[in-house]
């Protein structure tokens, strides 16, 4: 049994212009102790699925349907102080800004040992022992003398890595990372990914990386999950998914992206996406990515959605045209 | 193809810029300084691109804006076109202008909300009295254009458009007064990586057509490979390497280049642990500041 | 020579623009921002309520003297303290004058002042503030010590002691101490936007443009406090009518027979035993007003600057 299923998830959000369906029917697992990665662009609906299944989505925001069934738990089924009870203890959660994140007027000590306390109902010298073993255990140096400084005294970095200490500080079965490495240089985000791995093995602790950067989950994922216009549109293993993806949208997104690496990169030109993802209050009623898609063709791509399906065991993929399946070349790649 | 043929187009010499740190209520004294740039010198060709890689707080930006004198430098040397700007005179200083523009990072923050999308385009045009009303206005329509923007929109305002759109007027502003150098401050940033691959195209057919020399500023290491000719690496007010991308990239000499290209995710997952084994021995150089 | 390269460009901007496809897609859903700062502000009730009540009291005191029968100056002893009536609405003073028209006229002189004293302020504030932002620097220490020092001062007694430097109580002479006793927070205010808005990218192109300062200010930094300074509108007239209702009151009002709620309320405050309708409808007025402008004020900075309330 999966440890959290996340099953045809809806979460639409009220706006004056109409209802703008920010992610419609989403659907996938997770096993213990895996690494899946969520990616896509923004506006995509990846931070949004988080939020629905966390139970934090605010007015107008409202989850409409699908559930998400954690341990045998629909999240979206509980209330209140039950599932405050999950967050935080059962799931751990860390997100993008790392200095709005932590409260800058408590020490970094206290912000610690609150969590401790409160669930895991731990003495104060004990709450405050678990706290340096927890500073230790996400490399922050001096651990017992830093944890009575307050976050400004703190990089941005070092504050990511005391907002995992937190997030692992009840020994989670879930971890979710939402773009936890964005506001960080690069340098410090390869410290933070390297750290998230470790604990994962570690602790046996399933992670949920949500990313824009086809890079990061490269590096972290062992399962791949890439989001568009609220769907997803490609599931596969990290392996199979950079090896073969299968999706116009991946395969355009994978070359869209500016290498590191090789020769006469300076003179080439990058594959770009024309036109910008669709507007999702009134989307397309064909393959959401058909508009920009250069595979799209004069079939049913405009006029009926595709399903997810499994084009080879493992890697599921929501597209008419597959790469595995062409013949034809494609109309107009830029 | 960028034509990179002798004549430094920018040369710039040990140049510093240094921000006082202030304290006291009543009287002010300068207790000390940060050192945003600490003698840093490098060239652009003309129709070259120069990308200027580092991280945050590394200077990058402060040596962009000292070049562009939006910052006074605190010494050093800006030689434009052979004409020494940090001594020039507003005046001077307005001519040297329409050689030398600047793109920046925040598509929402660059462009004047209660300006439409034509004001904007063709305010260089007005600012340096070129043409009239309706040759301005047809000019600012091309500019459009070019860049692969509907001059059908010409009357709306910024905010009715993507980040990437707004990005494109932008970049139409800074190539009105036909400049010779562009500095990129950070321009693709703020994108989604489809449109990023956009704007990174259209600078460099611009770059081609128009023989447009950039200084590129940016913290992606990919994305700078992607658009320079040479590139320089800064890490704390200071260029810690500098050379052809190529050689940079491939062979890097500094410890903190190593270390910074070692860190770089790789969009495939099978080198995952080599670069994580790459990345540990360079872990003592990036022990970061707490 | 440069003309020369200015063609030369011309021809090239020409013939790319003419090569080149629109890969950038079509605009947003038509947007504008004045339509939803609208929409936020009719969504707030309470915003609107006042609104209405504003525009209420604005009517009331510009129509009810053409309409209303009553004499607000003929005196008619026979007629003096009559308890609210059908003939008198809100009663007659002790002179026998119709106290609803002399409530609007008095709110007449009270609105005008404020409006007047409001957008002297304004005038004063945004340039004083306006230029210490913009210049910076040596200039903007300069300027606003000097504000720090005024900022010391209690509000009142420097409006007194302008009137007292003038010796006449007229329209104009108060709104000259209204507006010499409360230009100070427009002014910070308005120094702090400009600050702001001076890290705007956009600024700082226009900077890189070569722009002259008059077009910086002008063009891209003044039009955009346009939203702070009609919040500040609403906020400033409610302090300034109140200023001049307190002067009235403790006798530095317009002189009779003219008047303004201010007077009307301290001729009332003489015989409020017997006759307490006569104090308590001007400052039932005041009252109305002050609060109406202040839930226009939040209304509109709510719906100008959806931030603030996010937060």
């Amino acid at each position: 049994m999966p440890l959290l299923a996340v099953n045809n998830l809806h979460t639409f959000f009220k706006t004056r212009e109409g209802e703008v369906r920010a992610v419609d029917g989403v659907s996938f697992t997770i096993d213990r102790g895996t690494m899946l990665g969520i990616v896509g662009e923004s506006g995509c609906g990846k931070s949004v699925t988080m939020l629905s299944i966390m139970g934090l989505i605010e007015l107008p925001g409202r989850v409409v349907d699908g559930s998400a069934v954690f341990q045998g738990r629909d999240l979206l089924k509980l209330k209140g102080a039950t599932l405050e009870d999950i967050r935080g203890h059962e799931i751990g959660m860390i997100f993008q800004d790392p200095m709005t994140s932590l409260n800058p007027t408590l020490t970094i000590g206290t912000q610690i040992t609150e969590t401790l306390r409160r669930h895991l109902g731990m003495s104060k010298q004990q709450a405050r022992k678990r706290a340096i073993e927890l500073l230790q255990e996400v490399h922050i140096p001096n651990a017992s003398s830093r944890l009575d400084d307050y976050p400004h005294r703190y990089s941005g970095g070092m504050r990511q890595r005391v907002m995992i200490a937190i997030a692992i500080s009840c020994n989670p079965k879930l971890l979710i990372a939402d773009e936890p490495t964005t506001a960080l240089d690069v340098t410090v985000q390869a410290g933070v990914l390297d750290l998230l791995h470790e604990l994962r093995s570690e602790h046996e602790m399933a992670v949920i990386i949500i990313t824009h950067d086809m890079g990061v989950v490269a590096e972290t994922a062992n399962d791949i999950l890439v989001m568009y216009a609220g769907q997803v549109v490609e599931h596969a293993s990290a392996y199979d998914l950079f090896d073969r993806p299968e999706h116009p949208y991946t395969e355009a997104l994978l070359e869209a992206l500016p290498q590191v690496e090789g020769e006469g990169i300076r003179d080439g030109r990058l594959r770009s996406i024309p036109g910008r993802p669709p507007d999702l209050i009134d989307p397309p009623k064909g393959c959401r990515f058909a508009p920009r898609c250069a595979y799209a063709g004069l079939d049913d791509c405009a006029v009926v959605q595709p399903e997810l399906r499994e084009i080879r065991p493992g890697h599921w993929v929501r597209s008419r045209h597959p790469a595995s399946e062409r013949v034809a070349q494609p109309v107009g790649v830029g | 193809m960028p034509t990179t043929t002798g004549e430094p187009l920018l040369v710039v010499k040990n140049l510093k810029k240094y921000f006082p740190i202030r304290k006291g209520i009543l009287i002010d004294r300068t207790v000390d300084h940060v050192k945003a740039v600490d003698d840093v010198s490098f060239e652009v060709r003309a129709g070259e691109t120069l990308g200027l890689v580092g991280e945050s707080g590394s200077g990058k930006t402060t040596s962009g804006y000292c070049v562009l004198q939006l910052l006074k430098p605190t010494s050093g040397s800006v030689l434009f076109n052979g004409q020494e700007l940090t001594k020039m005179r507003k005046a001077g200083l307005r001519q040297v202008r329409r050689d030398l523009q600047v793109v920046f990072q925040d598509p929402y923050a660059s462009l004047n909300p209660r300006m439409t999308v034509g004001d904007i385009v063709s305010e260089p045009l007005l600012v340096h009295d070129i043409g009239d009303r309706r040759s301005r206005r047809r000019s600012a329509e091309q500019l459009l254009e070019v860049v692969g923007f509907n001059p059908d929109f010409i009357n709306r305002y910024p905010h009715e458009f993507s980040g990437g759109q707004r990005q494109r007027i932008g970049i139409a502003r800074a190539l009105a007064l036909n400049p010779s150098l562009i500095v990129c401050d950070e321009p693709v940033s703020a994108l989604d990586v489809s449109i990023q691959a956009q704007i990174l195209n259209l600078l460099k057919d611009l770059q081609a057509e128009f023989g447009l020399a950039y200084l590129f500023i940016a913290h992606d290491l990919a994305v700078v490979r992607t658009m320079s000719d040479r590139i320089a690496v800064m890490n704390r007010g200071k260029i810690v390497e500098e050379g052809p991308a190529e050689e940079v990239y491939s062979n890097p000499q500094d410890p903190y280049s190593q270390a910074l290209l070692a860190a770089v995710p790789i969009p495939d997952p099978r080198r995952m642990r080599e670069r994580r084994a790459e990345r540990r021995k360079h872990q003592d150089v990036l022990a970061e500041s707490i | 020579m440069v003309t020369d390269r200015r063609s030369e460009f011309e021809a090239t901007l020409t013939r790319t623009a003419e090569a080149r496809g629109q890969e950038a897609g079509a605009a947003l859903q038509r947007a504008s921002l004045l339509r939803d700062a609208i929409h936020r502000f009719i969504r707030n009730r309470a915003a609107v309520v006042a609104a209405v009540a504003f525009v209420v009291m604005v009517g009331f005191v510009i129509l009810t003297p053409w309409l209303s029968h009553g004499s607000a100056y003929g005196v008619d002893f026979a007629q003096a303290y009559k308890s609210p009536s059908w003939a008198h609405p809100f009663g007659t003073d002790e002179f026998g004058r119709d106290l609803l028209v002399r409530t609007a006229l008095g709110g007449r002189v009270s609105i005008a002042i404020g409006f007047a004293a409001t957008i002297a302020i304004m005038i004063v504030g945004i340039l004083y503030g306006a230029i210490s932002g913009f210049a910076g620097g040596r200039i903007d220490d300069m300027l606003m010590r000097f504000l720090d020092a005024l900022y010391g001062l209690p509000y009142l007694p420097f409006a007194i002691i302008t009137l007292a430097i003038f010796g006449t109580v007229n329209f104009w002479t108060m709104v000259v101490a209204l507006t010499i006793a409360s230009w100070f927070t427009t002014a910070r205010v308005m120094r702090g936007q400009i600050i702001t808005l001076k890290e705007n990218d956009y600024v700082r192109a226009a900077n890189a443009l070569g722009a002259r300062w008059y077009r910086v200010l002008f063009r891209h930094l003044l039009p955009n406090t346009l939203g702070v300074i009609l919040i500040f509108v609403f906020l400033e007239l409610p302090g300034v009518v109140l200023g001049e209702a307190f002067l009235s009151f403790i006798g530095l009002g317009i002189s009779p027979p003219k008047a303004s709620w201010g007077t009307l309320a301290q001729d009332g405050y003489s015989a409020y035993e017997a006759h307490p309708y006569i104090i308590i409808i001007p400052s039932l007025a005041i009252a109305w007003l002050i609060l109406s402008a202040f839930f226009v004020a939040d209304g509109l900075r709510d719906a100008l600057d959806p931030r603030t309330r996010e937060t």
